[in-house]
This record gives C-alpha cells, structure tokens and sequence, in this order.
C-alpha cells in the first residue's frame, strides 16, 4: 500500500513538473501577442532528446553524464520530501528541511561540476555565477525556515508549511518569490530564452550537454521550479489546515498563480545588468529577515 | 578490559619508532602503526562505555610533580583522531615523502612524527597543569620540526618561525591560564572543580591560549602558510588534529571549569564569524593547499558555533538541545579530521605528480589521476556538507540544536538565529570554494606541461586515502553507529547529559535516508552513463561559440571563478592588483596580477609586531656593554630610591 502510495506521488511530480515552464512560455506569448510554443512542448523536447545519442566533449569525464543523473536524483529527493497538502510528505522527520536544502545544494554542485567538465569558459562563467548567487539567495531561503520555524516551532516541513505564515506572509511571501526567481534562474536574473551565452547562467552551464542528460537537466529543473512554487504556495496558505479536496485547489492554485506571476515578470521586465543582481538578492534577504522578525514579534505576543 | 595495557603498548610502540625511525623505514612503519592502532583500541574501548581510565603514580615524579594520567571520553574522541590520522599520514609519509626523493629531511621526519603522535596522545592523557604544558611545548616544537622539515626553502622557514613565535603567543596565555589555575587550587593536579565559581573568569585565558592553537579567526594569522609549506602528511595532521588540540583544551577546561556567563555568546560568535571569513578567504586563494588551510579556520568556525550553543544551553539549565550541537561540534572535530586529511593527502598526489600548488597551473588531471580526483571530489562533497556524507550530519545536528535553541526563545535565540545564518551562507560559499578547487585542478583540459605528464600516487598514498574516504563515507551513512560513541563524550563534557542510549529519533532516520541516496546516486549515474552511450556518443571539441582551436589558456581561471562571490568581501580582503595594459601598436608585454594578501597578519598582526620590536630595539640600547654607564645607572638608581626615601618618609 505505501509502496503504491509513493510511487503515485512519484509519478505526479515527474509527469505534471514540465508543465510549468509550458505555461510560462503561454503567459509570456499570450502578453506579447503571439500564439506561442504548445503547453507541452517541454515533453515532446524531454521525448526527443531522451531518445538521442550523445555527443561528449573530449576532456570530459564520466562525471559530465553523472553529474546531471546525480543532480535528478538529488532534485526529485528534496521533492519527495515536501509535503502535498494535507497528504503530508513521503517522508518526514525532523529537520528534513535542512536536509532539502543541502539536496538543492547537491544538485547544484554536481550541475557545476558537469559544467566545468568542458572546460569552456561559457560554462565557467555560468557555474561561477551559479554558486556565487546561491550563496546570497541561500542566505534569503534559510531566513525564510527560520521564519517558518519560529512561527510554528518546528523544524518538521509538515508542520511548518501547515498554517498560513501569519502576519508576516506577505513578506515572506515576497522574499520567497524572489528566491524562486534567481534558484530557477529566471528573469530578471537570468534569461532562460537569449542566445547570448555571457548572459546567461543556467543555460551557460549546460551548453555542451546533450541527448539523455541534457533531458535529465532540463526536467530536473522543472522539478525545482515546481518544488520552489509549492513551497512558496504552502508557505504563505494555510493549506495543511484545509480539507484535502480544499487543499489540492488551493495548491493547484497558488501554483498557477505563481506560474503565471513568472510568466509576467519575464514579459514586463527586463534582465538586470549582473551587478544589479546582488542588490536584487539582498533584497529578497531582507523581506525575509523583516519576515522572519514579524514572526519573532508575533510568537512574543 | 581497560585501556591501560593499550596505552603501554602505544608508548612503547611510539618511543621505540623514535628510536629506530630514522635509521630503518619499515621497523619504523610497524612500530607506529602498532602505537596508533593500540592508541585507536584503548580510545574505542572508552568510548564504546568503559569505565574512565585513571592512573596516578606514587613514586614517577616529572618536574616534581606526581605523573596523573587520565582517559575519559572527551579525550579519547580526540585519541581517536591522533591515532586514526597519525596511522594514515605515516603510511602516506612512506610514498609521498620517501628516503628516495628526500634523503636528508626523510629519516628525521620519521622520528618527528613519531614524536608528534607520542606527544599530541600526551597533551590529551595527562591530568596534571605542569605536564600539560610541558607536553603542549612538546607538541609544539615536535610540528615546528616537521613543518620545516623541507628547511632549504625560504618560506617554509619563515612559515615555520611564524608558527612557533604565534603557539609561544599562545603559550603565554597558557602558562597564565595554568599558573593562576594552581595558584588559586594550591595544587597543578587537575580535574572536574565546576563548583569553584571564582575560577570562571580564567576561561577568558583558555579561550585566547587555545584559540591560537586551534586557529580561531582572528588568531589563525600562522595557520595558512605553516598547513600550505608543510609537507602534505604534516599539513594533514596540523589541520585535522593539531588545531583540534586548541579545541581539545577549550572543551576539557571548560568542562571542569565554571564559566562566565558571556563565554557561550562570545564562542558563538567567534565560530559564526570565524566560519564566514574563513571560507571567504579561502575562496579568494590560488594555491590549493593555502585554500585548504583557510577552509580549517571555516570548519573551526563550524565547531566553535556548536560549542558556543553548548555552552549557552549549559547556562541556561541544561537544555536538552546544546547537547545536540555539542555532539555535532564534536561529530565535526572528527569529521573535518577526516575529509581535510583526506584532501590535503590529495593535493600532496597532486604536489608530488606535477610540482606545482598552483591551480592556474593545473587542470584536467582527471585523466591521468583518477583515483586522486575521485577521492579528492568525494572529500569536497563531503566538506561542503552535502548529502549523504559525513559532513552533513554533523552540520545537520549542529543546525537542529541552533534551530532548537531559536524556537526555545530567550536570550539564546538571539544567538542562534544570526549562527543558523552564517553557517549557511559559509555552507554556499564553501561549495563554491570546493567546486572551484576541484574543477580548476582536476576538470577540463591541462593548463601547463607539468599537468599534462602528471601520474597517479602509488598504493601507500592511495591507500591511506581510501581508508578516510570510506570512512567519511561510513558516518554518512551510518550515523547512528557513531552517535553513541560522541553521546559519551558530551556526557563527560557535561554529566548533566548523560544517558546516552537515547537516539534522537531523526538521526535513525537520516542514516537510512542517506544510505538509499547513496545507493540511488550510484545507481541513476551507473544508469544514465550507460543508456546515453547505447544510443552512441561521438566525441567533439567543446563547443566554444564556434571557435575551432579553444586552447587551454581559454579556460576559466580560479580566480574569476571565484571572483563574484569575493568580490562582496573586498573590504576584509583588500586584493591587491597590478596592471599594466597593453600599450602602442604592437603591444610587446601586458600582465594583470592579482594578490590576496594575508589581510590579518599584514595588516594587524604585522604592523602590532613591528612596533613591539620598535620599542624592544629602543629599550635594547641601554644594554651596550660599558661599564661606565651600567655604574651611573645604578647610582641614578641609588639616588632615585633614596630620594623615594627620603620623601616618601617625610609625607
């Protein structure tokens, strides 16, 4: 039973996470005017390339196909330890928050070091990019678990995501966006859509790849960007504390909201300059941090 | 069984390889190993639940104090770690710095070793002030030897001579700490005297002796260029069990001595600022072992914040969760011995195959070294505390006591919130470190002719560096084994936490956790590299925008890898750079050179120590040799008193 239970839940975040960035691309043409890519197009791309051949770079090592296959693993790890709802988590225990951090952390190691495989200076100025935001953007996310940890005094991702955050959601909410935006790499920080490869992060990072791991990359990102808007979904509602058919809706929804919230930041603006990111991140830090003293203040009283 | 006959073995063991060392490699080889493994077994049998072990001579006076000898878990966690690191490193020693290579500095480096272990297993047994002391100077001198054991070199001595004048700064607080201990004890006998609150306020002196020793920002100014000149083994041991004594003394004394009230924020403190600087230091070096050095004051950082939460949750009435982040401090001490031994015995394979500490003289070395970059990158991850290796679990309990402690209110969640904080972002920035340092080295295409020709270690280096790595490997995925072994230690740190059946019941799930990611890592990496090769993989240039002939030097350096990220802390690294632009037409020459300077030691340390030699240069001139002088110095001196006299009489 709890087997069949698991895989379920396995199956729902593998096949629905690649439709996100399907309805971002849908917001972003439906903005512009045009008809845009179909919502699906990330699977028959997945289709396509997990069916191809590879083509290697001669200075790379075994570790160019394991990084990718490790970061999937790492990534659909930290998802299953999220809980859906009222359906809780696959697996929950205490101070499972850390450890999808450091899940995150991982899949983030293993991405620059398949990058750095290559040896190609596009992928080391997007791997350099990548681990030097994530510190700051790590900073802003472990503000946010100490926000959530304050205001429910756990450090259980049940728990703790179960009641709205309180009088500090919108804060924390905000500050939470933000870091779903640079984790995932979007505009404004990145552009997932340019050609340019010195303005890129993720995209540089993953030039040289192809085929299955270049497959195993992209759906692997999908996954997190579906991780960080449930998240963020769960954080800000109080959805642990609703009915489950109430709560599969409220997070069905708050994940389109997000969704289609990336889709019109990426229409409406336009990619910072790389010095302004920093400042953009530290932001997204401090909402947290005045997030996280709100929860302090509540809790007192 | 008590430990006893074990330690009689390691010490005749560990004289006899002094003795014979240097004159014959493999009897010296046996001798250690048979010292550090009995030294091993009587540390495991302490800490597997055996009573205490205890003895006191009636008749062995050394310096005319009676020989107290003593092993209680909180020392044998630290044995542990002498006799694990000293067995590896020696084994190391034979392949790396062998009579071949090293005729001259070889055999005396043998018997400096041996010496090192003798005496470092000393400082933790011993009971009594004086012989602490003298077994600390011991220890001292023992590594100075060793880290100037390639003496020839200009650096390697002024490292050395840095080392030795910061450990006798050290020492003076050491000898306050201890003196001031008797004074007020009336005897150098030591023990648990936790009940004596006068004593409190010493811990200031513990804290500054020791800090030096274990490299604490701001005090770590000797630490970065004595672990990089040393020879690999000897930096594997200064860094994974040397600087841990400094930690050793910290806990032992303010564990049997009262402390003051402010010890546990400002321990906290130090570790929270000391993990933040550290890596970004580190992050900011070209030479790898220099990087590796800064990464120990990160990981002392690390330690020092557990311990800080100790010590707060131990004023506050006992809470429960300082004995969390004790036994992740402690779990740490074990776990950084480990991973830096096993990285420094890394870049060693990687000093011995190409000669170069260089980085931007290294590169692809994956090819021809590819058990040292295997090993090397496993110990990164681990060092980086990613799952599902060692360091996770240690940082892991570490942030479940602080998250504890935050959600305990009061005056510790000011504390903890700001440490959660910086041990995260010091967790991101030390992955950045580790994917820079193991990229530059060991990934893409080589960047010199040294790299090109490099070769892997042989079996003694090999070897020793598997056994850390499956160890790092095995308290990753066994945590539960090794928790009962640290629980006794915190429980002789503090007895209020005794009972250490208890598992908290996260840490029985986290081991199995880790052990099925493990396993899903090794099966998905296994799995895709053999799917996308079925369907064929041809192998091409990188693909560099197109360009046909991308040469080495096109690739990204160290240096702007980690440029973003230490770009923010300009301000405490105040790199210094030269350029000289192209100029004219035919430009002949151009060059861009970017330093990080040692910012505490030469702009602090440096200046302060210049002065004091001004002023010692300055007084130095009343002492010429004539005797003219001296006789009118002391007539001055005459009448100086008598007109103190004569005056001071008359009020």
């Amino acid at each position: 039973m709890i087997v069949v239970y698991i895989i379920l839940r396995l199956v729902v975040w593998l096949v629905l996470a690649p439709l996100l960035p399907g309805i971002i691309n849908k917001v972003k043409a439906w903005v512009a005017g045009r008809r845009g890519p179909p919502v699906l197009q990330l699977y028959y791309d997945l289709a396509r390339l997990w069916r191809k051949g590879v083509v290697l770079s001669t200075l790379a090592s075994p570790g160019f196909i394991a990084g990718p296959a490790v970061a999937w693993i790492a990534l659909l790890a930290a998802t299953q330890l999220l809980p859906l709802g009222s359906a809780g988590a696959a697996l929950s225990f205490r101070g499972d928050v850390l450890l999808l951090i450091y899940l995150l952390a991982l899949a983030r190691f293993c991405t620059a070091w398949a990058a750095m495989e290559t040896g190609s200076a596009f992928e080391g100025m997007g791997s350099a990019r990548e681990v030097s935001y994530a510190v700051l953007s790590e900073a802003a996310l472990i503000t946010a678990v100490l926000t959530l940890s304050v205001h429910t005094g756990s450090i259980t991702l049940v728990t703790m995501l179960a009641p709205a955050a309180g009088a500090g959601a919108v804060l924390l909410g905000a500050g939470l966006f933000v870091v779903l935006l640079a984790e995932n790499c979007r505009v404004p920080f990145d552009d997932p859509n340019t050609h340019l490869e010195l303005t890129m992060i993720h995209e540089a990072m993953i030039l040289d790849h192809s085929g299955p791991p270049l497959a195993a990359i992209l759906h692997g990102a999908s996954m997190k960007l579906l991780l960080f808007a449930l998240l963020l979904t769960e954080a800000v509602l109080p959805v642990g504390e609703l009915s489950p058919l109430a709560a599969a809706g409220a997070l069905a929804g708050g994940v389109l909201a997000v969704t289609v919230g990336v889709g019109l930041v990426e229409s409406l603006l336009a990619r910072f300059a790389f010095r302004r990111v920093p400042m953009l991140l530290t932001t997204g830090f401090l909402l947290c941090l005045f997030a996280l003293l709100v929860a302090w203040k509540g809790g007192a009283a | 069984m008590t430990p006893g006959p074990f330690l009689l073995i390691a010490v005749i063991g560990l004289v006899m390889s002094i003795v014979v060392g240097p004159k014959f490699r493999r009897v010296w080889l046996a001798l250690t190993l048979a010292g550090v493994v009995a030294l091993a077994a009587a540390s495991l049998l302490v800490l597997a639940g055996a009573a205490e072990w205890e003895w006191r001579s009636t008749t062995f006076r050394i310096g005319g104090e009676l020989i107290h000898l003593r092993l209680d878990a909180l020392s044998a966690l630290f044995l542990m770690l002498v006799g694990l690191i000293g067995g590896t490193g020696a084994v190391y020693a034979t392949g790396y710095w062998s009579d071949e290579h090293y005729p001259r500095s070889a055999p005396r480096g043998r018997a400096w070793w041996s010496g090192l272990v003798l005496s470092l297993g000393t400082v933790l047994l011993v009971s009594n002030g004086l012989h602490f002391l003298l077994a600390w100077e011991v220890f001292t001198v023992c590594a100075f030897f060793l880290v100037t054991l390639e003496n020839q070199r200009r650096e390697v001595r002024a490292a050395g001579w840095l080392y030795l004048a910061a450990s006798h700064v050290g020492m003076v607080f050491l000898f306050a700490f201890f003196c001031t201990l008797a004074a007020s004890t009336g005897s150098w006998d030591l023990g648990p005297m936790r009940e004596r609150a006068a004593l409190a306020s010493l811990f200031w002196f513990a804290l500054l002796g020791f800090g030096v020793k274990a490299g604490i920002f701001p005090l770590h100014v000797w630490l970065p260029s004595a672990h990089a000149n040393a020879p690999s083994h000897v930096s594997a041991i200064m860094s994974g069990v040397a600087i841990k004594m400094g930690v050793y003394g910290l806990l032992r004394f303010s564990g049997w001595l009262p402390v003051p009230a402010a010890a546990g924020p400002v321990v906290i403190g130090l570790g929270a600022v000391g993990a933040l600087l550290g890596i970004v230091f580190a992050l900011a070096q070209n030479d790898i072992k220099r990087l590796l050095a800064y990464c120990s004051v990160e990981n002392i950082g690390v330690i020092f914040i557990g311990i800080g939460g100790a010590l707060i949750a131990s004023s506050q009435g006992n809470a429960w969760w300082g004995r969390l982040a004790l036994i992740g401090a402690l779990l740490h001490v074990w776990n950084h011995g480990l991973f830096k031994a096993l990285l420094f015995f890394g870049a060693g394979s990687v000093l011995h195959a190409t000669g170069t500490r260089e980085m931007s003289r290294l590169g692809g070395l994956w090819r021809t070294m590819p058990w040292t970059a295997g090993l090397f990158a496993l110990g990164a991850m681990a060092i980086s505390g990613l799952p599902p290796l060692n360091g996770f679990v240690s940082e892991w309990l570490v942030y479940l006591g602080l998250f504890d402690a935050v959600n305990a209110r009061g005056a510790s969640a000011w504390a903890a919130m700001p440490a959660v904080i910086a041990l995260a972002v010091a967790g991101a920035l030390a992955l950045a470190t580790f994917a820079k340092v193991s990229a530059m080295v060991f990934l893409g295409a080589p960047r010199t002719e040294a790299a090109i020709h490099a070769h892997d270690c042989g079996t003694s280096m090999r070897g020793s560096m598997l056994v850390l790595a499956s160890l790092c490997v095995a308290i990753g995925l066994a945590p539960v084994l090794f928790w009962p072994l640290i629980g006794r230690a915190a429980a002789a740190w503090n007895p209020a936490w005794a009972g250490t059946a208890d598992l908290p019941a996260p840490l029985t799930t986290l081991g199995p956790v880790q052990a099925a990611l493990a396993l899903f890592f090794l099966a998905a990496a296994v799995g895709l590299w053999r799917y996308a090769r079925r369907n064929g993989d041809a192998r091409r240039l990188t693909w560099d925008c197109g360009y046909a002939l991308p040469t080495a030097r096109m690739q990204y350096t160290g240096g702007s890898f980690g440029g973003i990220a230490s770009g923010w802390f300009a301000w405490i690294l105040q790199p210094e750079r030269k350029l000289r632009r192209p100029r004219g037409p035919f430009p002949t020459e151009a060059s861009y050179v970017e330093r990080t300077p040692e910012t505490v030691l030469e702009r602090v340390a440096g200046p302060v120590g210049n002065g004091v030699m001004r002023v010692s240069t300055a007084v130095r001139r009343l002492q010429h040799g004539r005797l003219q002088s001296y006789i009118l110095y002391l007539v001055a001196g005459l009448v100086a008193l008598g007109v103190l006299v004569v005056f001071g009489g008359m009020r």
